[in-house]
């Protein structure tokens, strides 16, 4: 039984980010749901980056790619030797999202401060309401992205045809296919309800505390292991609706917990709902062992 | 038609104009500060889930009426989520005191009218054209009740 996360110092404090925002090896930034909350007030120093309109390319359904990405590193001020330090609102799921991409393209030093915006402001800190910071650029060299990240829905096929490990991280409802979306979300759906056939439902909200911070290592083993039935060395690919909580459950299941092979298949259910001719199950489905069929 | 919604929105539509796509942000979160609080007579019926806009990403609440035959909006919207605060302030400002017709025959298309597409990315506009939508909705039904 885990007593300690696999990567403890993936994680940093609101104490420790206010003792390292003017550290120039450091560059902090945030990602939000929300794109005013930067402006309404964010960590002294933090430059913003935005999952959205800095991340996805506008034309193609897919990431930028890793001449932008360096660009875009460049112009935060953000060198390869950097750490990068991410933080954000609902309980870090875009600073999860922007700290997966930064590992897609081979960016070394990353952490999450835990509990994000939500701790900052409940220990009491101080927001700023300065105009985004500008940084020295840095002739930034991005890698080619990390396949071992990243699922594409072919490859999600063949894992799911042979009975390999799933996560569903999406809400019940939308598990089951009562709801096409998630319970807020009409803009983001999909034309079936449902889940992949074979995966298990973990709510990725399940490995938060309400105060945002990540539950302990114990709490996080009994959940994904204990309950689920997750085997630390099969391999596995976490989903939701356009992989950003599922980016979180990614980063817990590979960071907290060290499962070696996880993947984010973030295409997710807004490209498996509408695909023609893939298998779909509706219902409870499993929630036990993923690992019955292998 | 030159009624005094459209003239609101094509005057708000040029100061927007008028401003770069980062500024366009701020007086966007300018908005979402000058939104008026929830009067105290509304708060518990919020507390109750009352006036919930279920089409929203995050717990905005609405009610509208009909005042002398203009009308009313009252709202509230968590600071959590200055985004959709602001566009809900400008609907606010926008639909109070003009007549339900023209609130009914308003453009659906405000948030590319004020230049906040680029700025927010489709996916975050879909959920603020909702809940115009929905006000366009109560006040219908409160128009024919």
């Amino acid at each position: 039984m885990a007593k300690a996360y696999a990567n403890p110092d993936v994680l940093v404090s609101t104490e420790w980010v206010a003792e390292h925002h003017q550290d120039p090896s450091v560059r902090i930034v945030e990602s939000d749901e929300d794109v005013l909350l930067y402006q309404q007030g964010h960590v002294p120093g933090a430059v913003m980056i935005d999952w959205h309109t800095d991340l996805q390319d506008q034309v193609v359904r897919d990431y930028i790619d890793k001449e932008r990405f360096a660009r875009l590193c460049s112009s935060k001020g953000i060198a390869n030797d950097t750490t990068v330090v991410f933080y954000g609102d609902k309980n870090n799921w875009w600073a999860c999202y922007a700290f997966w991409v930064f590992k897609l393209y081979g960016h070394a030093e990353c952490r999450i401060m835990n509990g994000g915006r939500k701790r900052w402001e409940a220990d009491g800190r101080e927001w700023s309401r300065e105009p985004e910071p500008q940084y020295p650029a840095t002739s930034y060299v991005a890698a080619e992205p990390d396949p071992s990240l990243r699922a594409f829905q072919a490859e999600v096929l063949k894992h799911q045809n042979k009975g390999k490990p799933l996560v569903d991280v999406r809400s019940p409802g939308e598990y089951t296919g009562e709801l096409l979306h998630m319970p807020d979300y009409p803009q983001e759906g999909a034309l079936r309800g449902g889940h992949i056939p074979g995966a298990i439902s973990i709510p990725w909200s399940r490995s938060v505390n309400d105060d945002g911070t990540f539950k302990s290592a114990r709490d996080l083993e009994k959940i994904y292991v204990r309950e689920a039935g997750l085997k630390r060395r099969s391999p596995i690919v976490a989903y939701c609706r356009i992989g950003e909580r599922s980016s979180h459950t990614w980063f817990v299941l590979h960071y907290l917990l060290g499962f070696p092979k996880v993947k984010n298949y973030d295409g997710s259910w807004t490209e498996w709902g509408n695909t023609v001719g893939v298998p779909i199950e509706k219902g409870p489905g499993g929630t036990a062992s993923a690992e019955a069929s292998s | 038609m030159s009624g005094q919604l459209t003239q609101r929105i094509d005057d708000l539509a040029a100061e927007f104009a008028e401003l770069e796509p980062r500024e366009r942000l701020e007086l966007l979160l300018e908005f979402s500060e000058k939104l008026p609080p929830l009067p105290p007579e509304f708060a518990e019926q919020r507390d109750q889930q009352l006036g919930r806009v279920q089409e929203c990403q995050t717990p905005v609440y609405l009610w509208t009426d009909l005042v002398d035959g203009r009308v009313r909006i009252v709202a509230d919207v968590a600071p959590e989520a200055p985004t959709v605060k602001g566009f809900v302030s400008i609907l606010v400002e926008l639909f109070s005191g003009v007549s339900p017709d023209e609130v009914l025959t308003a453009p659906g298309d405000l948030v590319q009218r004020f230049g906040l597409v680029d700025a927010l990315g489709m996916v975050r506009m879909r959920g603020l054209q909702a809940i115009a939508h929905h006000i366009r909705r109560k006040v219908a039904a409160q128009m024919s009740t």
